[in-house]
């Protein structure tokens, strides 16, 4: 078992400077609020998280393939709406949750056999998809509606740690996901495909499993907001796209496809967070967090090309 | 696989949606009673301008091997901003709206630069813009709407000359340079090659970063103008006013036949795009079909010209 | 030899690209326990009937049978299930992921689902033993030198025990060290009984260690013969289909004694200390090994990286240049080693190729004149004899006349330097030929050439002078009289005769 823990240390190497920056800001935030400190504060905090947390590792999933996914605030709002219209009645909480989340999973696998099997770009399949998913939320509920069953409210958003335990699980599944060889399948055909694809990995099935596993998170997200407010709303989704992009970005996930963790992307969208909620506290408009998503993710992204550029000038 | 080039496939593609265009409207004024009047048709087109104008920008961006998600957000500021510049001295209103184009080529200038010199992604520089203005817009003009009182633009948008919308005409005025300058000029035949190997270009003597600044700026000019006759034919502006046309003006560049992958292509396309855009739109509005299935509807249009659009070739 | 000791076989193998034929019906059989060396020029058709072999594409002619059945098709995954393994020029590593996960690539053994890691270590470490790889196995493959992941794709090929290994030009860039530890690994495998195809233009490799020979010329096949008593000459002959000394045109000097460029210690990425002049009508060689430099100089001259110099002048600049623009404006111009890649449109026409540097070049006005380009296409076309409809793409001509339009795309721009970059890589021997006249043509011209050759003979037969590169830095500078093969790859290999100016 060594090789496997010396290799999980090699990955990880890149994102010394990010915890770091990430734990400064905790800490920041700790000071301007105490009350993160305790255990409900701090489980609200998580609860605030958890949906920003799920789309930037649906998109770091994506990205590693080498694509990029505009649909994920449609899909969200679907799964809100699946999850707010399918709970009533005979299905219940089981059957409504596993209506929403195989909603997710069945459209990212259609959506993963086109980009993958189509040969098309991702970037153009998922702007159409978006539409039509979108249209679809609509058609459900053309304006926020529908009803949580409270108990599932109170469950997931309420005083219970549940979306600290989901956060866990999910990190571990995909532990265990990364070991399988569809796991590595799915690095490797970001990584280099034609090379992928000549080795004998079977990169089809490991991107469609991606896209598949990428929707089931984003319905679930859609489910965990709908949940929190109580109601579905085809468009709650909207800011999720390009918020869960800016997230992987900062977590170090390269849309060039290979590069990056799902630890990187959840510190990411940690990070996000955490600003967002200094920057309330410090009395800034709570615009001011686009004004800041924008710059972060420049500076992330440029950073090496201004290194190197510098090392040029003093040569 | 083309025997001739690209220059005859592009130009059947292109011819496509003119063609899909040509039926809709036959067909729609068979069964729809004045739709098909010249009065309809006339003011589809005029919706059509604003699409078209920012598509000029997008096109021209794509083919040049990039994308460009910050022109929503640039239309939007056009149409906040020029309220706020004008001045009493200036009597015609031209002041200000050269102020205010002024302000949306900076807006492009500052995406070319990112990608053009400092290597930036298309997809992370253009998105960082889109979210920091995001912000900005908000703080600068709260949520209330503005209304306009510019005598130009306020002519522009109710003038007509010989039965034709003045905002058609400056639509076909800029559109007709447009094609005369990706098709007619050096520097627009240096936009085809940069698009297709921009590393080869450079090697071969083309002024590759110069020409990345010359298209970005240009997207956000005619993002610019779109937002200005966007104003001129509401009256007014507010936060959001751009939104749609993101979307839009992607979804017109591929359906009017434009690879997304770069290097292929005309605006002459896109044009189509527009006008087709509108038509289904005008189509589903008329049928009573909700904003649901209008969004479906639009994103299975553009899967359908995907075959046509150009694939991955490396999986 | 009996027929049923054949493990793979082809029979009458065609294959065309685009219209162009590139195999003709070429038959190859490999035996367990024989290295059979593949030779050819490039462009012969090497890597196309490898990749017919392989099962990663099918000819348009012939059948392919494997332990002496014949298959309908052959797919990589069969090829795969067969045990025949490929290692190709262009890597099929994994940047991201580490040694061992390369080498157990779609091959990885597990346990319950899951990958076992366990014994990725055992096997792995046991063929990174014998191919010499001493990096760490956790190590992330993009950390190592592209020499190293050579190896590394090697081992991968090891590590699902294969029964024919297909070898495509592996030392190409190994160090003399690696090269012989993959040559003792070949010859242990031979002993292992595996069929072992060698494909490799280096005739000392093919006569040191190979028992049999294919040799194929412009893809027809031209010898399929043990090598005993064969020589350099006659693999030469068998190559190239007439003497190596007819191959290229008699040596002329066109060398003026007006200086054109002028540099010292110039320096730039990899390379520094260069004092180098150019003449008018010179021919200059550079030479050396594989990544010395000479690539990055060509770069850093040309202004498409950067560079620093005490002294330099070439025409009216006193300073090295800052851009490509720059340079094509004081009249040099640079022909890239792979064309494909960087040094043509492949989707677009012939045409738009080769009007780009005249589009490019500012101050002839803002419109373009289609009538105007087409007459400088045709006058173009029909100088260099590029032949047939202009408007097709350029990715439908072959090599050859791919690369005499990368050439002639710069003529309309009258340059005064000319950078050549391995220009005859990939080329089939009667445009060499052409390209090598042509080259002399533009000397006399009072043109200035700068002849980066991985081809020795080249640099014997065309060149003024050739300067070696080794390490970054000349090692020494050999008049036409001196430059001999020997001469020069001794001095590639760090054995410094002394600067001959």
């Amino acid at each position: 078992m060594s090789l496997y823990w010396a290799i999980q240390w090699r990955r990880n190497e890149g994102l010394g400077a990010l915890f770091i920056v990430l734990a400064g800001f905790l800490i920041l935030y700790a000071v301007l609020f105490p009350g993160i400190l305790s255990i409900g504060g701090a489980g609200r905090f998580v609860q605030n998280w958890f949906p920003m947390a799920l789309v930037a590792v649906a998109q770091a999933m994506i990205m590693l393939t080498g694509g990029i996914d505009l649909s994920v605030g449609a899909m969200v709002g679907l799964g809100s709406v699946v999850a707010a219209t399918s709970m009533g009645g005979a299905f219940g909480i089981a059957g409504g949750t596993a209506a929403t989340l195989g909603m997710g999973a069945l459209v990212g696998t259609g959506v993963g056999v086109i980009v993958s099997i189509g040969r098309y770009p991702a970037i153009i399949v998922t702007l159409a998809t978006s539409f039509i998913i979108g249209g679809a939320a609509l058609l459900i509920l053309p304006r926020p509606g529908g009803a949580i069953p409270p108990v599932l409210s109170d469950f997931l958003a309420g005083d219970h740690p549940t979306a600290v335990l989901l956060l866990i699980l999910l990190v571990l599944g995909w532990k265990l996901y990364q070991a399988t060889p569809l796991g590595i399948g799915l690095i490797a055909s970001g990584d280099n495909p034609t090379g992928a694809y000549r080795s004998g990995v079977p990169t089809h099935r490991a991107r469609i499993v991606a896209y598949a596993l990428s929707g089931l998170l984003q319905a679930g997200a859609g489910l965990y907001v709908a949940a929190q407010t109580g109601s579905g709303d085809p468009v709650i989704g909207q800011p999720f796209t390009l918020a869960a992009i800016a997230a992987a970005v900062l977590g170090g996930v390269s849309f060039l496809g290979g590069q990056g963790t799902l630890r990187g992307a959840l510190a990411g969208s940690l990070l996000m967070s955490v600003l967002i909620n200094v920057m309330f506290f410090m009395n800034l408009p709570p615009v001011a967090q686009y004004v800041v998503q924008g710059l972060i993710i420049v500076v992330t992204v440029a950073l090496p090309q201004l290194k190197q550029m510098l090392r040029r000038a003093v040569r | 696989m083309t025997l001739r080039g690209f220059a005859l496939n592009d130009r059947m593609r292109a011819t496509l949606p003119y063609g899909l265009i040509i039926v809709l409207w036959i067909g729609a004024g068979f069964f729809l009673p004045g739709f098909a009047k010249f009065g309809h048709l006339r003011y589809m087109v005029e919706l059509a301008a604003v699409i078209g104008l920012v598509g000029i920008g997008q096109t021209l961006v794509v083919i040049g091997g990039g994308i460009d998600l910050s022109v929503a957000a640039t239309i939007t500021v056009a149409a906040i901003v020029m309220p706020l510049v004008s001045f009493a001295p200036d009597t015609t209103g031209i002041g200000a709206i050269l102020l205010t184009l002024a302000v949306a080529g900076g807006i492009g200038a500052i995406n070319g630069i990112g990608i053009g010199i400092l290597a930036l992604p298309p997809l992370i520089m253009t998105l960082a813009t889109a979210t920091t203005l995001q912000g900005l817009l908000v703080i600068i003009a709260g949520g209330s709407a503005v209304t306009v009182n510019n005598p130009l633009l306020v002519w522009l948008g109710s003038t007509r000359l010989l039965g034709i919308p003045v905002d058609i005409l400056v639509w076909a005025a800029i559109a007709a340079l447009c094609l005369a300058w990706l098709h007619g000029t050096r520097t627009g035949a240096a936009v085809f090659a940069i698009g297709t190997n921009a590393l080869a270009s450079r090697l071969s003597g083309i002024a590759e970063r110069r020409v990345t600044l010359m298209l970005y700026t240009i997207s956000g000019l005619t993002a610019g103008c779109a937002g200005l006759l966007l104003l001129a034919m509401n009256g007014q502006g507010y936060v959001g006013i751009g939104d749609p046309y993101l979307l839009s003006s992607i979804a017109a560049v591929v359906l009017g036949g434009t690879s997304i992958l770069g290097g292929r292509g005309s605006y002459a396309g896109t044009i189509a795009g527009a006008i087709l855009l509108v038509t289904m739109t005008a189509l589903i509005t008329v049928v009573n079909a909700s904003a649901g299935w209008r969004s479906i509807i639009l994103g299975c249009l553009i899967l359908g010209m995907l075959p046509l659009s150009g694939r991955d070739q490396n999986r | 030899m009996a027929d049923d000791r054949i493990l793979l076989s082809a029979a009458g193998i065609s294959k065309s690209f685009f219209g162009n034929p590139v195999l003709r019906d070429v038959s190859i059989a490999l035996a367990p326990g024989r290295i059979h060396a593949l030779l050819g020029e490039n462009g012969a058709g090497k890597s196309t009937l490898i990749n017919i072999l392989s099962g990663a594409l099918s000819p348009n002619a012939g059948t392919i049978a494997i332990a002496g059945q014949t298959l309908r098709a052959l797919s990589p995954a069969g090829a795969r299930g067969f045990g025949i393994a490929v290692v190709q020029q262009e890597l099929s590593l994994m940047p991201h992921l580490s040694i061992a996960e390369n080498i157990a690539l779609g091959a990885a053994p597990t346990r319950f689902g899951l990958i076992d890691y366990r014994a990725i270590k055992e096997r792995v470490s046991a063929i990174t033993r014998e191919t010499g790889i001493t990096e760490p196995l956790d190590l992330p493959v993009n950390k190592l030198a592209l020499g190293r992941r050579q190896m590394v794709e090697i081992a991968k090929a090891l590590f699902r025990k294969p029964r024919v290994l297909i070898l495509d030009e592996p030392t190409s860039s190994l160090s003399a060290h690696d090269v012989a530890i993959l040559v003792g690994l070949i010859r242990k495998l031979k002993d292992q009984g595996l069929a072992i195809l060698y494909i490799s233009h280096r005739l000392n490799e093919i006569l040191d260690f190979c028992d049999h020979v294919t040799v194929l010329k412009d893809g027809s096949l031209t010898a399929d013969r043990p090598l005993a008593g064969m020589d350099a000459q006659g693999l030469v002959r068998l190559m190239v289909g007439r003497d190596p000394n007819d191959l290229f045109p008699p040596f002329q000097s066109s060398a003026a004694d007006t200086v054109v460029l002028s540099m010292q210690n110039f320096r730039t990425a990899a390379v520094s200390g260069i004092d180098l002049d150019l003449r008018r009508g010179e021919i200059l060689g550079l030479g050396g090994l594989v990544g010395q430099g000479q690539e990055d100089f060509l770069l850093g001259l040309y202004g498409a990286a950067e560079a620093a110099a005490d002294r330099f002048t070439a025409g009216a600049a006193t300073a090295p240049f800052r851009d490509v623009i720059a340079a094509n404006r004081a009249g040099l111009a640079y022909v890239p080693a792979d064309r494909k890649k960087d040094g043509l449109l492949l989707p677009h026409s012939i045409d738009l190729n080769l009007l780009l540097p005249s589009l490019a070049r500012a101050g002839t006005g803002l419109f373009r004149n289609r009538r105007e380009e087409q007459a400088v296409t045709q006058r173009l076309a029909e100088r260099l004899s590029i032949r047939g409809d202009r408007g097709r793409p350029v990715q439908a001509l072959s090599g050859g006349n791919q690369q005499k339009v990368a050439l002639a795309k710069w003529l309309p721009l009258s340059p005064s330097i000319l950078l050549l970059n391995d220009p005859t890589r990939g080329v089939d021997v009667g445009t060499k030929r052409e390209i090598y006249l042509a080259l002399q043509a533009m000397a006399r011209e009072e043109k200035a050439v700068i002849l980066l050759s991985s081809d020795t003979p080249e640099l014997v037969h065309l060149c003024d002078r050739v300067a070696v590169f080794h390490k970054g830095r000349v090692a020494t500078v050999l008049d036409h009289a001196a430059a001999s093969e020997e001469a020069i790859v001794a001095a590639a290999l760090g054995m410094n005769h002394g600067v001959a100016a």
